[in-house]
């Protein structure tokens, strides 16, 4: 096994065109790019969907967690069907519904608020990666 | 290009060239209102999109880099595309060169900004040109399904001939081209053999002929007149048939000679849709 089929792959869905969906994917990014760029990777979801094959070869049995901006959860599904193991399953508009009446932004340009649950999501994130990657040292 | 238009770029979360894709994507369809397709949600719930297939809506495909992910999910949902970039192609041609980080650095955001003034001034041309000439793209499709296979049928404004050829008129002038049945029976057109503008033709005379791989087309003339223009694009690109016969794919204006005779023999859409059907169920393969 490589050093890179350890990692956890952090999956967000396409997100295009919704402000939820670019919650999902700042999240994605803080936590791959600043969190903990050793520890964990992403994955295109279109590679997936296109049926590349290396893509769906290094998914297949991998640790993922996967953020979905809405209630159709393409970035989950998808990663199940290539048989990636999600051990997470992020569901943004979940988080919003703690924060009621808050505006998130556009599909362009998250607002304050909409940043706080970028980063209260990537804070839960780090935790659960963190806490898989213990379980498979122990 | 149609009026309406829609993006699909790529998902963007593997090279910058895709991370720029998207953000195009977005910017554009924020200013301009245009329709944003998001790649795996076509993929996984392709009927969401239907409607604007069905409404003959165009796509503009934007794709991050050489392995085009939004060109193959635009070719599996059998999207009409009426324009493709390639990120990766554009950042050479413009000598930005990208870095590695998914997010926007000032050498992406400038890609991204020449690639939207490219994209918008592209829209303002087409549509500056159309009005020009006073013909103006189909508003709405009929459209005819045969397995995998979609002919579209200009609803208003279009004269067809049984030979499968349109005429469109704006006040003494006409514009002809193919139908979308040609094009698609042809598959990849590859020569455009023009009429010779000046030249008088009959109504069912020949106007040129269109050639692929598969067979040469004769255009048979909906209307007679003289030529006195002919879309000298086709030279260089006759695949512009291919990608939208009825706007950028027209074939020669002709300056009409007896319209009011000539309609006698012409179809409306309503009148050439079961001619079509016949046609696409008993030779269409």
């Amino acid at each position: 096994m490589s050093k890179d089929s350890k990692k956890v792959f952090v999956i967000p869905c396409s997100g295009i065109g919704k402000a939820y969906g670019l919650v999902g994917r700042q999240v994605a990014l803080q936590v791959v790019h600043d969190r903990l760029p050793e520890e964990t990777e992403t994955m295109c979801l279109a590679y997936l969907v296109t049926g590349d094959a290396e893509a769906n070869a290094r998914i297949k049995g991998a640790a993922c967690i996967t953020l979905d901006g809405c209630a159709k959860l393409c970035a989950a599904k998808n990663v199940a069907m290539a048989g990636g193991k999600v051990i997470e399953e992020v569901r943004v508009v979940d988080a919003f519904k703690t924060h009621r009446g808050e505006n998130p932004g556009t599909a362009t340009k998250l607002t304050p608020e909409g940043w706080n649950v970028v980063n209260e999501l990537t804070d839960q994130v780090v935790a659960v990666i963190r806490n898989e990657l213990k379980g498979a040292v122990s | 290009m149609a009026e309406k238009l829609a993006l699909l770029p790529c998902n963007g979360l593997d090279k910058s060239a895709g991370a720029v894709s998207r953000e195009v994507a977005l910017s554009y369809a924020e200013k301009n209102g245009a329709e944003l397709v998001c790649p795996v949600l076509l993929n996984t719930a392709p009927a969401r999109y239907t409607k604007l297939a069905e409404e003959g809506e165009e796509f503009i495909v934007l794709d991050g880099c050489a392995t085009r992910c939004a060109s193959k999910l635009a070719a599996q949902n059998n999207l009409k595309i009426a324009r493709r970039v390639v990120l990766t192609e554009e950042a050479k041609k413009a000598g930005v060169k990208l870095g590695e980080t998914l997010r926007l650095d000032e050498a992406s955001q400038n890609l991204c900004k020449k690639v939207l003034e490219m994209l918008e001034g592209e829209a303002k041309e087409e549509k500056q040109s159309s009005q020009a000439v006073g013909f103006e793209a189909p508003s709405k499709y009929q459209i005819l399904t045969h397995g995998k296979f979609q002919f579209r049928v200009p609803e208003d404004g279009f004269y067809f001939n049984e030979n499968d050829c349109w005429v469109q008129v704006a006040g003494t002038r006409a514009r002809i081209g193919v139908t979308d049945y040609v094009q698609q029976s042809l598959s990849d057109i590859m020569f455009f053999d023009p009429p010779a503008v000046g030249a008088e033709v009959e109504q069912f005379g020949e106007v040129g002929s269109i050639e692929s791989g598969k067979a040469v087309f004769e255009v048979v003339s909906p209307v007679s007149g003289k030529i006195v223009a002919v879309n000298t694009e086709l030279d260089a690109s006759p695949e512009l048939i291919n990608q939208n016969p009825y706007e950028k794919g027209w074939i020669a204006e002709i300056e009409l000679a007896d319209f009011a005779g000539d309609q006698d023999l012409l179809l409306d859409a309503a009148a050439y849709l079961p001619i079509l059907k016949k046609k696409v169920e008993e030779f269409h393969v």
